[in-house]
């Protein structure tokens, strides 16, 4: 129980020094010793906990009351934050769903609830060890990037505008008490204590993707304040639901009651998956998430890895085995998912925005998360929980290594990223690990597609595949023209990483050693976290790569790993000879030769893009469309059913 | 027990593949000289070609490109280490995917602008060839009921018989794999035409005679995988699926003779639409039927 707590109060506590600290070396030292401490915490919490089973905690029973008053004020809190935020912005959406919110929390909190009694119970299960190890040690690393980061950007915000505040203060509180909120989500069991939390993560993110309060910040924040709020007021109608037919709110049971009696719950189910769904960012909802990139990168990394994004795939994922067996929602959360996997990752072709292709790359990701958690099978969920780890560890040091590529090198566009290989060696080859582990074999992202496709054909479920089939190609073509574009090596340019902060290569090596180990431990990974998980909520393991298979990966894992950072740029006795310009050349490095007329003339190329065939304007229409159509049919549905219960 | 069988299987693949490899490239030089109305070379005319290159002065644009190449080569080696010691399937498709990545980087950090074009086509034609090939592993499975290619000396029936649509879907893109025409597009055996020699260009002396064997050992394993749809638990099946190996090279090398290059474009849509409609009928009736 002090585990599960001091989780949950510890990156409070230091969001609150944080935001009372204004001075520089102080705020590097608190955050740095607090991110270690919630890293350590998480690391003991998984020593403890790890394994089959569950365990649970409630505090003493006269606690239930004042802390149920403490959620619905918290509850509230966060609600009248974002009227007022609508109210100064004039977001009449905003303000509508926010004050909608207002009417039913507190309907629901005195007039169907009174008298209820308040759970406090804390559950922990396998999956909550996972979650607690990536948000603890994914988002706490990113907390100390950010100490670096943001000294960059706040003198480049000086530098603009020398009168500008310096608001890092409350950029740092946010980041701690969005981890803190993230932990309350994977610990608790009390549905309506998930709630709070899960507003309250709506909310930090609204204020993290408007922190530069320029125009398309704030427009871009209540694009993602609406998608969620939407998702939220689903959320609450599922909790009014079950207080109305008296079930429990404890999330265990109503799986337990779900999976026996689907029926019962089909709405309540329907409209929590569309919670998870919008959190997750699937079509149509998508662009919250693209637009989340005006915020300064550890935001987004936060964001796309350990955070927010995964708390929706999270809730689908413990949903799962409600899914197996409930018709409705689980062919609209598999078609949503799959389809935004497969067009996602379409339009991440056409794009030369890095951090807009990282974008891309994690929607069509959560895609596939989502799609397996809708399959529910055992093996399915495996492949999930797998690409939720990878996919945090991996994009989380993708966003980092932009981050720092930005401001040493001027711009997020991946044409840019010419010759990085050698303007910043160390950055380049970080990123190639991060974009390998992404998409190609032997790496764990490919290694939980792999389990992807095969729980797919164990249940025949042949829309999956041909989507899974062709989004992957297109993963391959978006991912590979990067990796190209970072490894061309000519000449001697100038190195220009030396001036990256050391808080920036610690996160950065944290997070490139985190890609390593779990690529590389993957078997170990699998039977001592996944498969416990698996194991307790549905009697069987679900691992469906043998253990063989798995270790024969992990092998070429570190072949992988060795030929980039030792295998690579050494220098050699061999000879160097100038590369073919048809012409003599004239500057290798700057890829001149002498034409026809001895001129000097620059050779050019860009890579691919598509824009015709995988355009966004083609696609994102369509798609959103279609999931749309599916989320209303589905919803309708469940609702229609509805009066044959009563 | 599965990684002794493998590397088992990797050290005999290093060895028979570029052998057999080898003879394959040099019946394939002898019937297309033929088809030509030409004599054309002996048939070790690709291994001497290959010695030659291993004799020739080491220069190189930059350090790594021959590095992305080595590796390039060791996990084609795996793959059909993989392949032939009767292992996973997709994990051997994987493993090729992953070659061919590390083939294409290779060209990519060269910075030249023709092996750039090169990479850039290479790309596309792995992203025009993936869906088939995945659909046609899934074909596999359903119609075998195995991933492991060793299940197939347990079948009463070779996969043929029930996915036979999805093979011939993959034999489609067979010929983007083995860079035949009219998909040649990435990297020509024509060295004067447009993109110079595309993928290669920069690539000289040993590093261009290991791309050479590793596209032995890689036509090998691609017959591997045709031969698989032909062998039951019958051994006389083993015979029969040689017979349809050297067939279906034999209706490559016609291909590559008779047919014009096309446009990335065409080759993008028509393999996908192969993949879509061979692939996915296929997948489908086999899940639903």
């Amino acid at each position: 129980m002090e585990l599960v707590a001091s989780l949950i109060v510890v990156p409070v506590v230091a969001a609150l020094l944080l935001l009372a600290i204004k001075n520089d070396r102080a705020r590097d030292v608190i955050a740095i010793a607090f991110a270690a401490l919630i890293a350590l915490l998480s690391i003991a919490f998984a020593v403890v906990f790890a394994g089959p089973g569950t365990y649970e905690f409630a505090l003493p029973a006269e606690w239930g009351h004042p802390l149920s008053l403490v959620n619905l004020a918290i509850d509230l809190t966060v609600a009248i934050f974002v009227v007022c935020y609508a109210v100064r912005y004039k977001r009449p959406l905003a303000l509508g769903l926010a004050a909608l919110q207002i009417v039913v929390a507190l309907w629901f909190e005195f007039a169907v609830q009174a008298g209820a009694e308040f759970s406090t119970t804390m559950r922990v299960d396998a999956l909550g060890v996972v979650m607690v190890l990536i948000i603890g040690i994914v988002g706490s690393g990113i907390c100390v990037y950010a100490l670096g980061y943001m000294k960059d950007f706040q003198a480049h915000e000086l530098h603009g505008n020398p009168q500008a505040r310096d608001r890092r203060p409350w950029f740092f509180a946010i980041m701690f008490a969005f981890l803190s909120a993230m932990f309350n989500i994977v610990l608790v069991d009390n549905m309506a204590w998930m709630y709070t939390a899960w507003e309250v993560t709506t909310l930090c993110s609204f204020l993290l993707i408007g922190f530069t309060k320029s125009e398309e910040a704030i427009n871009n924040a209540f694009r993602q304040i609406v998608m969620n709020l939407l998702g939220g007021v689903a959320f609450q109608f599922s909790l009014v639901y079950l207080g109305v037919f008296g079930l429990p709110l404890s999330f265990s049971t109503f799986v337990e009651i779900g999976s026996a009696f689907p029926a019962l719950v089909m709405l309540p189910v329907t409209l929590l998956a569309f919670a998870g769904i919008t959190k997750a960012a699937q079509m149509p909802f998508h662009t919250w998430l693209l637009g989340a990139m005006v915020a300064p990168t550890p935001t987004s990394a936060l964001l796309h890895s350990s955070t927010m994004v995964k708390a929706g795939v999270f809730l689908l994922v413990k949903l799962s085995p409600i899914f197996a067996v409930s018709l409705v929602p689980s062919v609209m959360v598999v078609l949503v998912g799959g389809l935004t996997f497969a067009l996602c990752s379409f339009m991440a072709i056409s794009q030369s925005n890095a951090k807009r292709v990282l974008a891309y790359s994690t929607i069509a990701n959560l895609g596939l998360i989502t799609a397996c958690a809708g399959v529910g099978t055992p093996e399915a969920v495996w492949a999930a929980i797998l690409l939720i780890i990878f996919h945090a560890v991996a994009k989380s040091l993708l966003f980092l290594c932009v981050g720092t590529a930005e401001h040493h090198i001027g711009s997020r566009n991946i044409e840019d990223m010419d010759l990085l290989f050698e303007r910043m060696p160390r950055l380049a080859r970080f990123m190639m690990l991060g974009i390998m582990c992404m998409f190609v074999a032997p790496f764990g992202m490919l290694i939980a597609k792999w389990a992807t496709l095969v729980s797919f054909v164990e249940t025949g479920n042949v829309a999956l595949i041909i989507l899974l089939a062709f989004g992957s190609a297109a993963t391959f073509m978006f991912w590979a023209k990067w990796l190209g574009k970072l490894s061309g090596i000519a000449g001697e340019p100038q190195n220009v990483e030396l001036t990256v902060h050391k808080s920036e290569w610690a996160a950065l090596l944290l997070m490139a050693g985190l890609v390593c180990v779990t690529c590389v431990l993957l078997p170990v990974m699998s039977s001592g976290l996944v498969v416990p998980y698996v194991q307790t909520a549905f009697r069987y393991g679900g691992q469906d790569i043998s253990d063989g298979n798995l270790w024969i990966a992990a092998i070429c894992a570190v072949l992988v790993i060795l030929m980039l950072f030792a295998g690579l740029g050494r220098s050699s006795k061999q000879k160097r000879v100038d590369v073919y310009l048809a012409g003599a050349s004239a500057d290798n490095a700057a890829r001149t030769f002498r034409g026809s007329l001895s001129a000097p003339v620059e050779a050019t190329s860009r890579n691919l893009y598509l824009d015709g065939i995988f355009g966004e304007a083609r696609i994102a229409p369509v798609g959103s469309g279609v999931c749309i159509v599916i989320m209303v049919a589905a919803i309708a549905w469940a609702a229609a059913v509805l009066p044959s219960m009563l | 027990m599965t990684i002794i069988v493998t590397v088992i299987g990797i050290i005999a693949f290093a060895i028979a593949g570029p052998i057999i490899g080898c003879l394959l490239a040099g019946l394939d030089r002898i019937i297309s000289a033929r088809m030509q109305g030409r004599v054309g070379p002996p048939l070790l005319q690709p291994y001497y070609d290959v010695r030659k290159l291993f004799s020739k002065e080491n220069a190189s644009v930059n350090t790594s490109e021959h590095a992305y190449i080595l590796f390039a080569f060791i996990f084609t080696l795996v793959a059909g280490g993989v392949f032939f010691s009767g292992g996973n399937l997709l994990l051997s498709v994987f493993l090729v995917t992953l070659s061919s990545l590390l083939f294409i980087v290779a060209a990519y950090s060269s910075r030249s602008p023709y092996s750039e074009v090169g990479a850039a086509r290479e790309t596309l034609q792995a992203m025009a060839y993936e869906p088939m090939l995945y659909l046609m592993c899934v074909a596999f499975f359903m119609a075998s009921g195995w991933f492991d290619v060793a299940g197939v000396f347990f079948l009463d029936a070779p996969a043929i018989t029930t996915a036979w649509l999805a093979f011939l879907g993959f034999l489609f893109v067979l010929t983007i794999k083995l860079r035949k025409s009219p998909f040649d597009i990435s990297m020509s055996h024509h060295a004067h035409q447009e993109i110079v020699r595309g993928v290669t260009t920069e690539m000289s002396g040993p590093t261009l005679g290991l791309v050479e064997v590793m596209h032995w050992c890689e036509n090998v394993l691609f017959m591997g995988w045709v031969a698989m749809f032909f062998i039951w638990s019958n051994p006389l099946s083993i015979v029969l699926a040689v017979v349809v190996v050297l067939a279906v090279y034999f209706l490559e090398i016609w291909i590559d003779n008779n047919f014009a290059r096309v446009k990335w474009q065409l080759m993008l849509k028509s393999a996908w639409a192969v993949a879509l409609v061979a692939g996915g009928l296929n997948v489908a009736v086999l899940a639903y039927l």
